[in-house]
């Protein structure tokens, strides 16, 4: 497994994820044994339901049971849109490399890898930003694109 | 119509280098199987029984005389000369080179067009009235708003990975020929007394295994709301729909489950957080989509229409056309032509390149260049002159596009089924055959009126047969091809409730289809009233003389 981060801020929309191997040694807890104060890291899984304790935390993973479960998605927007999460927030399980750029706008800034998967050798930056610009607003960029581009031309 | 901008032409075209780079990948053996398959699905391929399939987007079906010949180029290029309308306003090829359709996706961006999310677990291409923009019943264009969620829906960072796929309607006319109540979401969109556009949304209808009619869960939502809206009831279906089985997936079972007062409250909660945030659509984003719209420059024509009249009398053949293929225009002195691709012995809704050239032409000649693809996958002619239609009837009928079928038997909707479609139980397209060569006296059939006729291949419901007056599944018993038969299905037009029908009894075999289908129309026309439509008649009279005569012979 490779641990992918951002060595940015993740509400830094301009900057290009930098891309680092290694893991950390963060003690993980599951939402049911984690203690807010603990200092510990939070183990997420997709079904869990967020609250403002969150916060505290100073890293949570989420856990995608297979790549297509998008309910990971929404519970990153909320962590980082609702609950004011700033800590790192990390795609754990079945990540594919493929839809990183969407983990990206949804507020995750660091991602393992399962060992199977592989970035694109041509160009392992890639996944994380292949447009230019989206029609929507995303964590990253929390203006839509009728607010932002004259468009039209 | 909408017509790209820089922004847009830069995101399709960066799509398809990144879609040719994941496709160069798979070939590469670097990308899985079944992780390509969710990539290339949202691309619009598909693997189907025969070969893959590639689906291409028609935003709301609309498209220009342009976008239409370099359909048919591909067509000719790519694939065997032919396409295929589908139910949802798109075109499908059935025999592209998996290798080759990154360069068919740059074929159509040079003509901005794409085939994002043509299929998948995603937002789907909106989908509203053919005759939007043109109906004399509509009161307000619902293009505009469907092209902001084309956009907005356009790889969504959040709703690009839903339990399943998410289908979404608009109609803004009287009649509702987009049937939004049988859809994930059905949009109604109006003016309200100011003036001012408003929305009332349903959720939760569907086709498919569980046939489910929409449920009303906010009325006279302000336009600026729109995209917070969907936002909230987006996040609320991608969290908590189900996807442990995909039969249980669709957002219809989630507001069943919650009930939909209890769904929409979700929703309102979660609306609450977004209401006013920065999706909120501007002024001058709602008038720039409007702007894409307007109608455009009629010429003056007289309300005089002696002539019609007079070429009408002069042939029946044409009379019959004008009554059944042609509809009324916002503008004077203009009409609305359906071209219908049903003729018997040619799949519904398979076009050739050829045609699509012709179509393309005349939507010059007879318009402004533009061609609606509609839902009963056939063609539309939204501006053509009353003064025209004779010329383009004589045209038409050398392209075999003129058949005087719209809103009779003849108009068969039809999905691909098993000829095409690895999904299926049965086959659809000989069935629609077999039924068109049976029943077809063009007097008789204009005779009996307006009925629809629905085939569906398997419980996907492509051909939406449960809307259907008469509908048709195909199932499989034992390994081979039965069909089942419902009756008093409607899809919402005609100033009546979608409603959905019902199975008369046991399926019967392909071969006795056609006497079944005959025994149906043999007691509508014993028991009609005068000029009595076949879903009033049903309505009136029940299933239960038509179960008879079904079944008669069997006790
Ligand atoms: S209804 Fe079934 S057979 Fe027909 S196209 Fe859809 S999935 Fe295929």
């Amino acid at each position: 497994m490779r641990l992918l981060t951002e060595a940015t801020e993740w509400s830094d929309e301009t900057a290009e994820p930098m891309l680092e191997q290694g893991s950390d040694s963060m003690v993980m807890q599951p939402l049911s044994e984690w203690v807010p104060e603990s200092g510990n890291g939070l183990a997420l899984e997709v079904d869990d339901e967020p609250t403002s304790q969150f916060c505290q935390a100073p890293l949570i993973t989420i856990n995608f049971p297979v790549f297509t479960d998008g309910r990971g998605l929404s519970l990153a927007v909320l962590l980082r849109t609702r609950y004011d999460f700033t800590g790192e927030l990390r795609a754990v399980g079945d990540v594919h490399q493929d839809l990183l750029h969407y983990m990206r706008r949804c507020g995750f800034d660091s991602y393992v890898l399962p060992e199977h998967r592989q970035l694109p050798a041509a160009d392992n930056r890639q996944p994380f930003s292949p447009y230019t610009d989206y029609y929507q607003a995303s964590v990253i960029q929390p203006e839509p694109a009728f607010r932002r581009v004259p468009r039209g031309a | 119509m909408y017509r790209y901008d820089t922004f847009d032409r830069r995101f399709v075209s960066e799509r398809v280098e990144h879609y040719r780079a994941q496709t160069q990948r798979y070939l590469a053996g670097e990308l899985a199987e079944d992780e390509f398959l969710q990539l290339r699905l949202r691309n619009g391929l598909y693997v189907q029984r025969l070969a893959p399939m590639l689906r291409v987007a028609v935003p709301y079906g609309t498209l220009s005389s342009d976008q239409l010949r370099t359909l048919a180029h591909i067509a000719r290029d790519f694939d065997r000369g032919y396409g295929h309308l589908s139910t949802r306003q798109n075109v499908q090829y059935n025999w592209p080179e998996l290798a080759e359709v990154p360069d068919i996706l740059q074929a159509l961006a040079e003509v901005d067009m794409h085939a994002i999310q043509t299929s998948g677990n995603c937002i789907r291409n909106v989908t509203t009235d053919e005759f939007a923009g043109v109906a004399a019943d509509e009161t307000i264009d619902p293009r505009p708003y469907c092209e902001l969620m084309r956009q907005w829906s356009t790889a969504h960072p959040e709703f690009d990975w839903l339990p399943r796929k998410f289908k979404i309607a608009v109609s803004g006319a009287a009649t509702d020929r987009a049937a939004t109540l049988v859809h994930d979401i059905g949009l109604k969109v109006y003016r309200d007394n100011q003036g001012a556009v408003q929305f009332d949304f349903s959720v939760g209808g569907g086709l498919g295994r569980t046939p489910v009619i929409a449920e009303t869960i906010r009325t006279g939502l302000d336009i600026e709301h729109l995209l917070t809206y969907l936002e909230a009831i987006m996040r609320v279906y991608n969290r908590y729909g189900r996807r442990d089985n995909k039969y249980k997936a669709r957002i219809k079972i989630l507001v069943r489950a919650m009930g939909a007062t209890s769904f929409r409250e979700q929703v309102d909660a979660e609306w609450a957080h977004l209401k006013d945030g920065p999706s909120t659509l501007t002024d001058e984003e709602i008038a720039r989509m409007e702007s894409h719209f307007v109608p455009p420059a009629y010429h003056e024509h007289t309300e005089d229409l002696s002539a019609l009249g007079a070429q009408r009398l002069s042939s029946p053949e044409f009379g019959r056309w004008v009554a059944q293929n042609v509809s009324a225009h916002k503008q004077t002195g203009y009409a609305v032509v359906t071209l219908s691709t049903k003729v018997a012995g040619i799949p519904p809704g398979d076009v050739t390149d050829l045609q699509m050239e012709a179509v393309a032409d005349w939507a010059d000649r007879f318009g402004f260049g533009e061609i609606r693809i509609s839902h009963e996958q056939n063609f539309v002619l939204p501006d053509v002159p009353i003064a025209s239609l004779w010329e383009l009837w004589q045209e038409a009928q050398a392209q075999e596009l003129a058949e005087s079928n719209v809103g009779l038997l003849g108009n068969i909707i039809c999905c691909p089924g098993g000829d095409y479609c690895s999904l299926a139980n049965a086959k659809s397209i000989p069935v629609a055959e077999a039924i068109q060569r049976e029943i077809a006296d063009a007097d008789y059939l204009h005779d009996l009126g307006p009925i629809d006729l629905n085939i569906s291949g398997c419980m996907n419901a492509c051909g939406h047969h449960h809307v259907g007056n008469i509908g048709i599944l195909g199932v499989d018993k034992k390994g081979q091809e039965f069909y089942q038969i419902s009756l008093g299905g409607h899809s919402g037009h005609s100033g009546l409730d979608a409603s959905l029908g019902q199975i008369v009894g046991p399926s019967c075999s392909r071969a006795d289809v056609t006497s079944v289908i005959g025994k149906i129309l043999d007691v509508f026309v014993e028991q009609r009233q005068p000029e009595e439509a076949f879903i009033h008649c049903f309505k009136r009279i029940g299933i239960e003389p038509f179960k008879e005569r079904i079944y008669a012979s069997a006790d």
